[in-house]
């Protein structure tokens, strides 16, 4: 969390530090320094929600045509502008909080200078729109668009990673686990030109490619803690990990995103046939799947847009009324779905359950429960996200009708939030932050790189693998992500924040998990607390879950950030004196079957955990706590899984 | 409150034997000038009867009803005959007997009671413990903030799936230590492996290798948890999750059952510098009928809780130290066998409260005694904000929920009880 926030300040600092092209240091600018202004004293009732007296200050366009009293400011002429005028006698806001002296400074020097916009020359998305490109092509035009933010920032790219940096990182990132031990040496003594490409695409042709994925977006989908209302007490674990199982074998299939989401949106039966018919009970309430869940999700993963503010009052900060929301809910309005089953009913369910009885919504409306606080009872039609509402015959199954509107080539959001989470997912950051909450006063870093993403994705087909592919070969992605102690703390941290190096992030504990369990040739390990069996005697049967769960529970990291460590004692106690840690690895013992040196073991073991081979000093340490342990191998295993160096992605 | 604080000095002793032998690492001279500091506020140590205890046979008995009311230690002050050690502690406790929290549903009722909020769908909202543990801990301390202790059960396990304290949008540091058997103490405390020094030794030269050439906060914030561990292992403080180091004597005290050795090892991490002890012990969902089972809880419940208050006193620990003693709501007047969130009861004690006393009235007579609260109404809210209160924490202050949504520590319509805090 503190790392977020002081991420936020050094990003403020640098934008208010840096030059654009064109305009001196002291110019204020639109985009950068009114509209943030404006967002907090004046869109209220000048804005998406509420035009008072004609006036929407939202854009530069909307602020030059005005209200009924005319132009809202003229470029150079404070004193006869609308907007001045009446923030300089506090007319406006008329609240009791008004502009600051700095504010108001900043707003009249804006007018005075010329009502100066940034320029728009990165919003360029420099490949055509509508053609799929060579990963190569694409690789580079990401480059491109990293390099040109940096030399507007004054800011140096970090160098190119090496190769057991480079191996490590996109091992983990696309098949989710270190390499081993073989495959980390055939790769570091590879001598073609053109490995690093090779690399990528044997890991994407793995079908732990798709395991690696669709776990991904299940801990993203899956709330902290899941609903066990209608599952005997118990939280459906076998469920939620069968649905990501789904996502990661439709990609190995070669299916493409489109088809994944119109997959899930559309789903209608049983449990045992279709995994995915859990995504609605989890996003729902109490086990049972519900118009609203149904749409913040949809929204959320999807469409990469926040609504769940707009579920019960208009959303100020993002423009959403609260009958868009419900017009996107309306389409789930006779979803009923549980543990078992989806499927659409003739009539929508009753959704106030003790509440005061409701109008009998019609056809495609839905009527806003009691739940919502405002506007209980109102009947919304149903509509997409910003347009007007459709003509839907009431026979007509709903869903489909949504999947066709949010997985179209036009979509405007569909492309691009997921190029947004996936970016997300390399360097730990989106182009647009937060990753699901995309809209006009939120832009993005590199507005260009995600038109470009969003297109070429889109052109693509939908093709996940392409877009992956693009990323992972390009400069960007293999940069170093080292930052030595005699390098400025906060040079590191806006290099990093510009994509100029990489981040150093925490394995998730499904990462760790599956190292864990490569390097110890076991796929049960089990890392609870060793009264865990006798538990069930003294009655937490329910409290202890199997090994691979509570290893979950224990070990996660903090989703919205993947650079936050997050663990604390519990986490290093277990690792520094869990017996099964020093017990012994049958992986070890395999290879020790092949009559290895010791030299050669502590190689191995190194590559195994580090994915590189030990230094001279490492040797020579090493050694000697052999000869000192009766050759503990395990002992020196143990040391590399304690390593900070394993427990990173960097 | 007495406590053994270790001192700078202690520390770099500690340090100086163990994993930092000979090698100078900066994080660690920062975490040895920051010290082990106190908590900043006060403790509390919440019993937590997962199910819903029944008030009438607990701390508002009626006429008439299964249980006999008995004078306590404050005249005119009475609650069940079944708890006569507790009734002799009466100056020291406190009585909300008007509870209401408007639900009756286990789960949502447990989340409701330990975060101040209703569950709402796609949002998890921190628990009062991990809001402790965020805003009182020490910094930097060789201690957890926040503990829980698994207290097991006796009759039988309902009341439907145990809350787990989830520190949501405050961040997974706050997460509480969990103490699965309080005879067992902290798991993974002890070294495996005979050989520890030597491996730590290994370790060390390659961290130190690392954090030079990835000198990041997050590598940092690694190496200085890794060294927290290894530091608690060490400390002498580490000796608070080992209720066997307790004199026998104190052990008979708070009784054999494992809700009396739970109370134990509480009082003991609450004197080493714990900020919050959740004690769960489960299975109070009387469907049956309360008196029964109540019966047989009574003796070992009276004599650990008794025993609890008396010890903080002896160590003139008891002002600094708030006890509260719960469930998810309370059970039908009369015999006890269904839920009832409408008017129920909760005992504080300690805390530095203006004990003694009594807050709120429930019924005594008509068709329905104890059904409906005559004085008082004590809403989920403003419990949770006199709870924010009574452990010094500022309750007017937003936290910052994903979506930039601000989320009040406690709901502003919150009337904490001013009448208990001096």
């Amino acid at each position: 969390m503190t790392l977020h926030r002081s991420l936020f300040l050094v990003l403020g600092a640098l934008t208010i530090a840096v030059t654009p092209p064109g305009a001196s240091a002291q110019e204020p600018l639109f985009e950068r320094d009114v509209l943030p202004v404006l967002t907090k004293q004046c869109l209220g009732c000048h804005g998406g929600l509420r035009q008072k007296g004609g006036l929407d200050m939202r854009t530069m366009p909307l602020l030059l045509k005005g209200g009924k009293h005319g132009p809202a400011a003229k470029p150079g002429d404070a004193d006869t502008s609308l907007l001045w005028q009446r923030i300089a006698s506090d007319e406006m806001p008329p609240g009791e909080t008004k502009l600051s002296a700095a504010e108001k400074a900043l707003i009249k020097q804006w007018i005075t200078k010329g009502l100066r916009t940034e320029t728009k020359k990165d919003e360029d998305a420099h490949l055509t729109p509508g053609v799929k490109h060579d990963p190569k092509e694409v690789a580079a035009a990401i480059d491109k668009h990293i390099q040109q933010r940096l030399t507007a920032l004054k800011l140096d790219a970090a160098p190119g990673s090496d190769d057991v940096e480079f191996l490590r990182r996109v091992t983990l990132d696309l098949n989710g686990c270190v390499p081993t031990a073989q495959e980390a040496a055939a790769f570091l003594d590879s001598k073609a030109p053109d490995k690093r490409a090779q690399l990528i695409d044997k890991l994407l042709a793995s079908p732990r490619f798709g395991e690696q994925l669709g776990r991904t977006w299940r801990e993203w989908i899956c709330p902290p803690e899941l609903p066990s209302d209608m599952n005997g007490g118990a939280q459906p674990h076998k469920q939620a990990f069968a649905f990501g199982d789904w996502i990661g074998k439709q990609i190995t299939k070669g299916a493409t995103w489109d088809k994944i989401v119109r997959d899930i949106l559309t789903v209608d039966g049983q449990i045992k046939d279709n995994p995915h018919v859990i995504f609605y009970s989890l996003v729902g309430e109490g086990g049972k799947a519900t118009p609203d869940g149904s749409a913040r999700a949809t929204a959320s993963f999807f469409l990469g847009v926040q609504m769940q503010c707009a579920q019960c009052h208009d959303d100020p900060y993002r423009n959403w009324a609260q009958n868009e929301f419900w017009a996107l809910a309306a389409f789930f309005g006779r979803t009923q779905g549980d543990f078992n089953t989806v499927t659409d009913g003739k009539a929508p369910p009753n959704m106030s359950k003790r509440g005061p009885k409701l109008p009998v919504a019609k056809g495609a409306e839905i009527v806003i429960p009691p739940s919502a606080f405002k506007n209980s009872g109102k009947a919304v039609q149903a509509a997409f996200l910003g347009s007007k509402s459709i003509d839907l015959a009431v026979e007509k199954p709903l869903r489909p009708v949504l999947a066709d509107w949010v997985t179209a080539k036009e979509n405007p959001y569909f492309a691009k939030a997921f190029a947004n989470r996936t970016w997300f997912y390399f360097f730990a950051r989106g182009l647009v932050n937060p990753v699901d909450d995309l809209r006009e006063l939120n832009p993005p870093s590199h507005p260009g790189l995600l038109k470009m993403l969003g297109n070429e994705f889109a052109a693509s087909g939908f093709d996940v693998k392409h877009l992956v592919r693009s990323i992972c070969n390009s400069e960007t992605y293999q940069r170093t992500s080292r930052a030595s102690v005699k390098q400025d703390r906060q040079a590191i941290a806006a290099q990093t924040a510009a994509f100029g190096r990489m981040p150093v992030r925490v394995m998730t504990a499904d990462v760790l998990y599956d190292s864990l369990r490569q390097v110890y040739g076991d796929p049960k390990l089990d890392l609870r607390a060793d009264d865990a069996k006798g538990a069930a005697a003294m009655g937490q049967a329910a409290q202890i879950a199997d090994p691979y769960i509570e290893f979950l529970r224990r070990f996660g990291t903090n989703e919205d950030d993947a650079t936050d460590f997050t663990h604390g004692i519990p986490q290093m106690l277990t690792m520094i004196n869990h017996p099964r840690l020093l017990s012994g690895s049958k992986a070890l013992d395999a290879f020790r079957k092949t009559n290895p040196t010791p030299e050669h073991t502590v190689e191995w073991l190194y590559l195994s955990t580090l994915a590189r081979r030990p230094s001279a000093s490492e040797r020579e340490a090493a050694a000697k706590y052999l000869a000192n342990s009766q050759n503990s191998y395990v002992g020196v295993l143990w040391m590399l899984v304690n390593r900070s160096e394993f427990l990173f992605v960097r | 409150m007495a406590m053994p604080l270790l001192h700078r000095r202690d520390l770099l002793r500690l340090s100086a034997a163990g994993l930092l032998s000979g090698v100078s690492v900066p994080w660690f001279e920062a975490l040895a000038h920051a010290s082990v500091g106190r908590p900043r506020g006060k403790a509390c140590i919440l019993l937590w009867m997962d199910g819903g205890p029944s008030q009438q046979h607990t701390f508002d008995p009626k006429p008439g009803g299964q249980f006999r009311a008995a004078p306590t230690a404050v005249p005119g002050i009475h609650i069940v005959e079944q708890l006569p050690q507790l009734g002799q502690c009466m100056r020291d406790m406190v009585l909300l007997r008007s509870m209401r929290t408007e639900i009756n549903d286990h789960y949502d009722a447990k989340y409701l009671l330990h975060t101040g909020y209703r569950r709402a769908p796609g949002f998890e909202h921190p628990a009062v413990g991990c809001i402790a543990s965020h805003q009182l801990a020490a910094p930097n301390s060789d201690m957890p903030a926040f503990v829980t202790i698994d207290a097991g059960y006796d009759l039988r396990l309902d009341g439907g799936r145990s809350y787990r304290n989830v520190p949501g949008y405050l961040g997974p540091q706050h997460t509480p230590l969990a103490v699965n058997d309080p005879a067992r103490g902290l798991e993974n405390l002890r070294a495996a492996g005979n050989d520890l020094a030597a491996r730590l030794e290994l370790l060390a030269a390659g961290e130190r290798g690392f954090s030079e050439e990835y000198a990041l906060p997050n590598v940092n914030a690694r190496q200085a948890a890794f060294d927290r561990a290894v530091r608690l292992m060490r400390s002498p403080r580490a000796r608070a999750f080992d209720v066997e180091a307790e004199p026998a004597r104190m052990r008979e005290a708070y009784g054999n059952h494992r809700f009396g050795q739970s109370c134990l090892l509480a009082r003991r991490l609450v004197e080493a510098g714990v900020s919050f002890v959740e004690v769960f012990h489960r299975g109070w969902d009387d469907h049956d009928g309360a008196a029964r089972n109540m019966a047989q809880r009574a003796p070992w419940l009276d004599r650990a809780m008794a025993t609890l208050i008396r010890d903080l006193k002896d160590r003139g620990m008891l002002d600094d130290t708030l006890i509260i003693w719960m469930g998810e709501f309370g059970r039908t007047p009369g015999n006890g066998d269904g839920h009832f969130c409408n008017a129920w009861s909760t005992m504080w004690a300690g805390g530095g409260m203006r004990t003694g006393q009594v807050i709120g009235r429930t019924s005594e007579t008509g068709r329905n005694p104890g059904g409906t609260i005559e004085e008082r109404p004590i809403s989920a809210v403003d419990y949770m904000a006199t709870l924010c209160l009574a452990l010094g924490m500022n309750i007017r202050q937003d936290f910052q929920a994903p979506g930039q949504r601000p989320v009040p520590m406690v709901d502003h319509a919150a009337q904490p009880l001013r009448e208990l805090l001096s």
